[in-house]
């Protein structure tokens, strides 16, 4: 049984998003947690230690991304946690490139269909437990 | 599920210095391979929690009250363990409580924790013995285990918990839903939630009314878990009811009751996989209702030799 938390961190409202990829993983036979908007990067790491998540998806529309990420990013490798972590929102491209430098395994922009995330979600938790 | 490299001997170690991630290891291994976590936990000493259960119907208010509960509970060391339905179809499930109770994802003293039902139909997850036990072993001093939203005849908490809180909320029915079998049946005590709500009122006296024709003393609490008023005193009767039961032996006999429903819950957990391991390898194959039946006995016996 996979394991996912799906969560918005920083000040942006908008949580269709995260809804419909929660959902759609949830369809997928995976368990999910959603945590809710408005969450620190402290809240999302904390509670993805104590869950023990295989995975973790990170919905962001606010723009504040660049800062956020890497601060969630950080937060888990201090805690010793290993999860893979994917972010979906509005991100630019280039934008997009820095995170998965920075370590994100994958970024999820508009339109991206529900299918090929719960297909690839799986294939993180594969690669990381290899 | 989450792969456990760790040994038992590390985890045991981590269980004893009260390493949190430790802690989030061995309930993955409660709720993944159940049997491994009950022989480690049998290996560790236990402190003795006030187990809380915390049930009603879907949107009585069981998580924000949990969360206030847990604003009173500062200076305690708290494990909670929220349960959310499993899809009958696709085994997924979307574990939505954490949403009302984030405030304390990084309260040093609580520990939060989601399960599955995972096919269990009362309430709770499968594996929800063994996270007792995996909280106790972590010395916290109260756990509170919030089932899923139930409808009348869910009532396994009754075998788990040392107190069963019952919450309804102030649109609820006439006394004739209170005097039904089941749930109404399993509560130590009431939380009329929602209490600025003017039917609370009604309500409380209308469940007064059909306590008074049993004869169990229960009392009823009216709550706004949104403000956090009436919390307070609910969560004193709480800690004053345990103090209670550990004087006067009811702990002693619940916890006794305990451990008979954890023992059949695992035994037959152990039959289960037995039966379906055997079917997957094909031993099942030309035999009749009493060979197969005897043939599963004695593996079960064979294993325990």
């Amino acid at each position: 049984m996979i394991k996912v938390m799906i969560a918005k961190p920083g000040l942006d409202g908008h949580d269709r998003g995260a809804k419909v990829i929660a959902r759609a993983l949830r369809d997928a036979g995976m368990e999910v947690i959603y945590t809710g908007i408005r969450q620190t990067p402290e809240q999302i790491a904390q509670a993805a230690v104590d869950e023990d998540v295989d995975v973790l998806g990170l919905s962001i529309l606010s723009g504040a991304h660049m800062k956020l990420v890497p601060k969630v990013l950080d937060l888990l490798k201090e805690k010793g946690a290993n999860i893979p972590v994917f972010v979906g929102g509005i991100i630019p491209e280039e934008d997009a490139e820095k995170l998965k430098e920075m370590g994100v395994v994958e970024v999820y922009g508009p339109g991206t269909s529900t299918e090929k995330v719960a297909e690839q979600v799986k294939n993180f938790v594969e690669h990381s437990h290899a | 599920m989450s792969n456990i490299r760790m040994r038992d001997e590390e985890l045991i170690e981590g269980m004893k210095n009260r390493d949190r991630k430790v802690l989030a290891k061995v309930l993955s291994l409660c709720e993944n391979s159940p049997e491994r976590a009950n022989f480690l936990l049998s290996k560790l000493e236990k402190k003795l929690s006030h187990l809380i259960g915390i049930t009603g119907s879907p949107g009585v208010g069981k998580s924000t009250l949990t969360s206030s509960i847990l604003d009173e509970l500062k200076n305690k060391n708290v494990g909670v363990v929220v349960v959310d339905p499993s899809s009958p179809f696709t085994h997924g499930a979307l574990l939505g409580d954490r949403i009302r109770m984030q405030s304390h994802a990084t309260s040093r003293n609580v520990f939060i924790r989601s399960f599955a039902s995972r096919g269990a139909l009362g309430g709770l997850a499968p594996s929800i013995f063994e996270a007792c036990d995996a909280f106790e072993a972590f010395g916290m001093d109260d756990v509170i285990i919030e089932t899923v939203g139930v409808g009348q005849s869910e009532v396994d908490i009754r075998n788990v918990a040392d107190t069963v809180v019952v919450v309804l909320s102030p649109d609820g029915g006439d006394e004739v839903q209170m005097m039904k079998a089941g749930l109404m049946e399993i509560a130590d005590v009431f939380v009329i939630n929602k209490a600025d709500n003017p039917r609370a009122q009604i309500l409380k006296s209308r469940l007064n009314a059909v306590l008074t024709m049993g004869k169990k003393e229960i009392p009823i609490f009216l709550t706004n878990a949104l403000t956090r008023e009436g919390v307070k005193e609910f969560v004193n009767a709480l800690d004053e009811r345990f103090q209670k039961m550990k004087e006067n032996e009811t702990l002693a006999k619940r916890r006794r009751q305990k451990l008979f429903h954890h023992v059949k819950a695992s035994l037959r957990r152990e039959l289960d996989d037995l039966i379906d391991k055997s079917e997957v390898k094909g031993l099942v194959m030309n035999k009749d209702f009493l060979e197969l039946k005897s043939l599963f006995v004695r593996e079960l016996c064979e294993k325990y030799k």
